[in-house]
């Protein structure tokens, strides 16, 4: 009886599930329609692994789709650290499973090129080539930059975040947290204006560090921070949705993190990965970056909001492949417990 | 019994130790010693140990509280209390920033804050009040099946003052469900990270999985991989260390072969003054620990912007249509399917184990599969892949596989606990007595058992269902979890889709949730067949 009543009662949870699969699931989206020829052999199904946002990477995924019928992307998408574990676990159990990888910053992507996961290929394009190399190419950019929140003046330049007007209420995201992040620290700390002593000046000012550059932008807009280092994506995303706070880009520049994309090695449809990647970095591919939100790198592609003569500053990433531990460590210094 | 536990226990953590011992034994020395470990080692340490302290009393003494049938209110505080199961952990966390933090809720309405909140001390609490429901729900079952009311009654009778028949009798009785508790809370205490994560990282506040995942975020750098699963293990040998003796020793002692005598009816509570300052307790605490925040986390799923006031003008509910939509849908109905059969799956394995310990050899099973308890899901989830992605590599095999290796302590010892309940001459008496094998388990064993297998059910099945690190990182095409899309609205900071969401699935959750409350508290009414063996025409009559 008890039993049967146990089963009464998971059978319960099954309509619920159905409910809830049935929000509307015939919207599913349809790939490939079998019966129509390409001329090309761009055919098959492709592995892409990425970090970049979901609302980004759903609509070029679609837009490559419909223009070669005959290929599929399958999408494995996580943050950062996810990604990198699941390319660890995939090289340590028979091999990396992606065809494409797209990462969100340059560092990531330097350390699978120095494995041999990726790379020896690059597409034909017009993408400038200080975000490229000859391994990866520069598909998105993310522009760290400050937010203020309401009532407060915002900062013209990254060194007022260390004045008294923002003591105890700067935010800071964790650079052994997020790529972007580490891109910021890895500016700083080779400019000679700033160096180490900048991040000694803010945590001096009582500024706090959070896990995320959304950690930022949320926690400004909450107004539990006066100012923040946070990307502008998620900036501009709180804002106009009516969250309160002002944006800038402060001198010397907002530091810009490229977010490449690479060939994988052992790619098992090489001419499909390749044909995505072609797409990606074509005018065709990065206007659909664009409108998806993100910032493109094909110069003449319009992307999302850059106030006018922004100044925009770049890492030297070769160098700060050397560097990047010493300075975590020397950071964790300062901003640690 | 032995095989399952190395296949899905065992060989991930083989592959791992074998991992760090192939590519990082020449930096085993940096690893170990590199600045800022042994704080996290000791923050860690801590954190496990005052959590367990502070946790296992409390649950316990909600348990006893809601004993009492004339408590007021008991069915809402028994819910109330069970709340936190339903959120996942970082959304908890969150939730307590937006209650009681700056520019909270108390500091809107109030003006007032708890800076503290952001730090080693908020980061306790929070991981205290999502550790009670479990403990309530161990102990509240080893009550089930271990009170003696009669024996209470009976020392009351005879001139014993409620605390010295607490004292002597009641928390002797519940030390095994206490002791399971305490172990659990401490292992998975010793794993937590997003608690730590969310909160403790504005004041510095560095553990063992804080710092795996910041080398997880590093780890396309082989030396950051090797550093990650070293401190993985580092939390398997902490865990070694502490379990191991606990159960060697605390094990036999506490675990005594008694008759099903258990006389179901609660003891009544003679005061009623006393009932209403247990319920006024219950509800303070369900109201600070679980309401206001749970609040909070409302107003931010109706608000259309982040940093607005929580006022009508503001009110939207994009952030619920944005997360009503057919994938979101696919993956709930993906996860409740998942979630069920590794809760099934859980509570059978767990009852295996729980019946093998009853030997020697079994016991070191019993500490086996806790080992994978204290791994953050991430580095589980990678050892499952190291091992079998291979094969399984993004289907719902793999996924299901590191639910099992996460939560088979958490199946296995409440069963464990209450498995006492059941001398083995009662099997045999119905053995003997005709009852086929599969009426005797019925009867005698599943009956006792029952809240206890129902408990571990549900919290296995809600604990898999909203579970987010192991599947957002072995998920392939076709199958992402309901984790997965969390992750996806919580990365790209729309708090409010994030918070809409949490919701929803409370909500969801919330309704079959009473019903197995219910179900449970039907159960416990039962009468257990009163004589130590039970006659023949009994057994029977029930087959």
């Amino acid at each position: 009886m008890t039993l049967r009543r146990i089963s009464a009662h998971l059978a319960a949870l099954l309509p619920l599930a159905l409910i809830a699969a049935c929000g509307g699931a015939e919207d599913a989206t349809e790939s490939a329609d079998p019966s129509s020829s390409s001329s090309t052999d761009i055919s098959g199904t492709i592995t892409l692994y990425t970090c970049v946002s979901d609302t980004t990477i759903q609509p070029v995924i679609e837009a490559f789709e419909t223009a070669n019928p005959d290929a599929t992307v399958d999408l494995y998408r996580a943050p950062t650290a996810d990604l990198n574990a699941r390319v660890a676990g995939d090289v340590r159990s028979g091999g990396l499973q992606a065809d494409v990888i797209w990462a969100c910053d340059p560092l990531t992507m330097q350390d699978y090129a120095d494995q041999d996961l990726v790379g020896g290929w690059t597409p034909e394009t017009d993408i400038p080539s200080d975000v490229r190399t000859d391994d990866y190419v520069g598909v998105a950019v993310l522009y760290m930059v400050a937010v203020a929140a309401e009532g407060i003046a915002p900062p013209e330049a990254w060194s007022d975040l260390t004045d008294e007007e923002y003591a105890d209420g700067v935010a800071v995201p964790d650079p052994g947290f997020a790529a972007s992040a580490l891109g910021a620290l890895g500016y700083f700390a080779q400019d000679p204006d700033f160096g180490l002593e900048y991040y000694e000046a803010l945590k001096d000012n009582g500024a706090v560090q959070v896990s995320a550059p959304d950690e930022v932008t949320n926690g400004v807009a909450e107004g539990i921070y006066k100012a923040g280092i946070t990307n502008a994506n998620s900036a501009y995303a709180a804002q106009s949705s009516g969250a309160p706070i002002e944006i800038v880009w402060p001198e010397p520049g907002a530091i810009a993190i490229y977010g490449p994309a690479a060939l994988a090695t052992e790619a098992a449809e090489p001419d499909t990965a390749k044909a995505f990647l072609s797409y990606i970095t074509s005018e065709a591919g990065q206007t659909v970056i664009a409108e998806a939100g993100s910032y493109p790198t094909l110069e003449g592609v319009t992307g999302p909001t850059i106030p006018q003569d922004a100044p925009i500053v770049y890492p030297d990433w070769a160098a700060l492949a050397d560097q990047k531990d010493d300075l975590l460590a020397d950071y964790q210094q300062i901003f640690g417990a | 019994m032995a095989f399952a536990a190395a296949m899905v226990v065992l060989v991930p953590l083989l592959v791992m130790a074998r991992t760090v011992w192939v590519e990082g034994s020449a930096d085993l020395d940096d690893i170990l010693t590199s600045p800022g470990l042994g704080t996290a080692v000791k923050n860690t340490f801590l954190l496990a140990v005052a959590v367990t302290v502070l946790a296992v009393p409390l649950g316990t003494l909600l348990a006893l509280a809601l004993r009492r049938p004339d408590l007021p209110g008991r069915a809402f505080w028994r819910v109330a209390i069970l709340l936190p199961v339903l959120v996942p952990d970082f959304v908890l966390g969150y939730s307590w920033l937006r209650a009681y933090g700056r520019a909270g809720f108390t500091d809107d309405l109030l003006g007032v804050h708890w800076s503290g909140v952001q730090g080693p001390v908020g980061v306790t609490v929070v991981v205290v009040v999502n550790a009670v429901p479990l403990v309530y729900l161990i102990t509240a079952v080893g009550l089930a099946a271990r009170a003696e009311p009669a024996m209470e009654r009976a020392a009351r009778v005879s001139g014993a003052g409620a605390l010295s028949v607490l004292r002597t009798i009641t928390l002797p009785l519940l030390a095994p469900a206490m002791a399971t508790a305490a172990v659990l809370v401490f292992v998975l205490t010793l794993g937590t990270f997003a608690i730590p994560q969310v909160m403790g990282s504005p004041a510095g506040f560095n553990t063992i999985t804080t710092r795996i995942y910041s080398n997880l975020a590093r780890s396309s750098d082989p030396l950051a991989f090797t550093e990650a699963v070293t401190l993985a293990l580092l939390l398997v040998v902490i865990a070694v260390l502490v379990v191991a003796p606990a159960d060697s020793l605390l094990g036999p002692r506490l675990r005594v072969t008694r008759a099903a005598t258990t006389d179901p009816t609660s003891l009544a509570g003679n005061n009623k003054a006393s009932g209403r300052w247990a319920a006024t307790g219950i509800g303070c605490y369900s109201l600070l620990a679980v309401g206001l925040p749970l609040l909070a986390l409302m107003a931010t799923a109706v608000t259309q912007a982040v940093g607005l006031p929580p006022t009508p003008e503001n009110w939207t509910i994009a952030n619920f249509l944005s997360v009503i939509n057919a994938r979101n849908g696919e993956a709930l109905s993906r996860s409740v399917l998942l979630a069920a059969i590794a809760a099934s799956v859980l509570v059978l394995l767990g009852g295996l184990v729980a019946a093998l310990e009853r030997g020697r050899s079994g016991r070191s099973v019993a500490t086996l599969v806790t080992l994978t308890l204290v791994l953050p899901g991430s580095t589980l989830a990678l050892g499952m892949l190291i091992a079998y992605g291979h094969w399984l590599g993004g289907t719902l095999a793999i996924i299901l596989l590191a639910y099992i290796a996460k939560l088979w302590a958490i199946a296995h010892r409440p069963i464990s606990g209450a498995l006492d309940r059941l001398p083995p001459d009662e099997l045999h008496a119905s053995r003997v007595s005709g009852a086929s094998p599969f009426t005797a388990i019925r009867t005698v064993v599943l009956r006792p058992l029952a809240p206890a297998l129902l408990a571990a059910w549900l919290v296995c099945f809600l604990t898999a269902l909203h579970e987010v690190t192991m599947s957002s990182l072995l998920y392939g095409p076709g199958s992402e979890t309901l984790a997965v899309v969390v992750l996806n609205s919580a990365e790209l900071g729309q708090v409010g889709a994030t918070s809409a969401l949490a919701v929803l699935i409370t909500v969801v959750l919330l309704v079959p949730a009473l019903g197995f409350w219910s179900v449970i508290r039907r159960l416990n009414r039962i009468p257990v067949t009163s004589s130590p063996t039970p006659t023949a025409p009994e057994l029977a009559r029930v087959g």
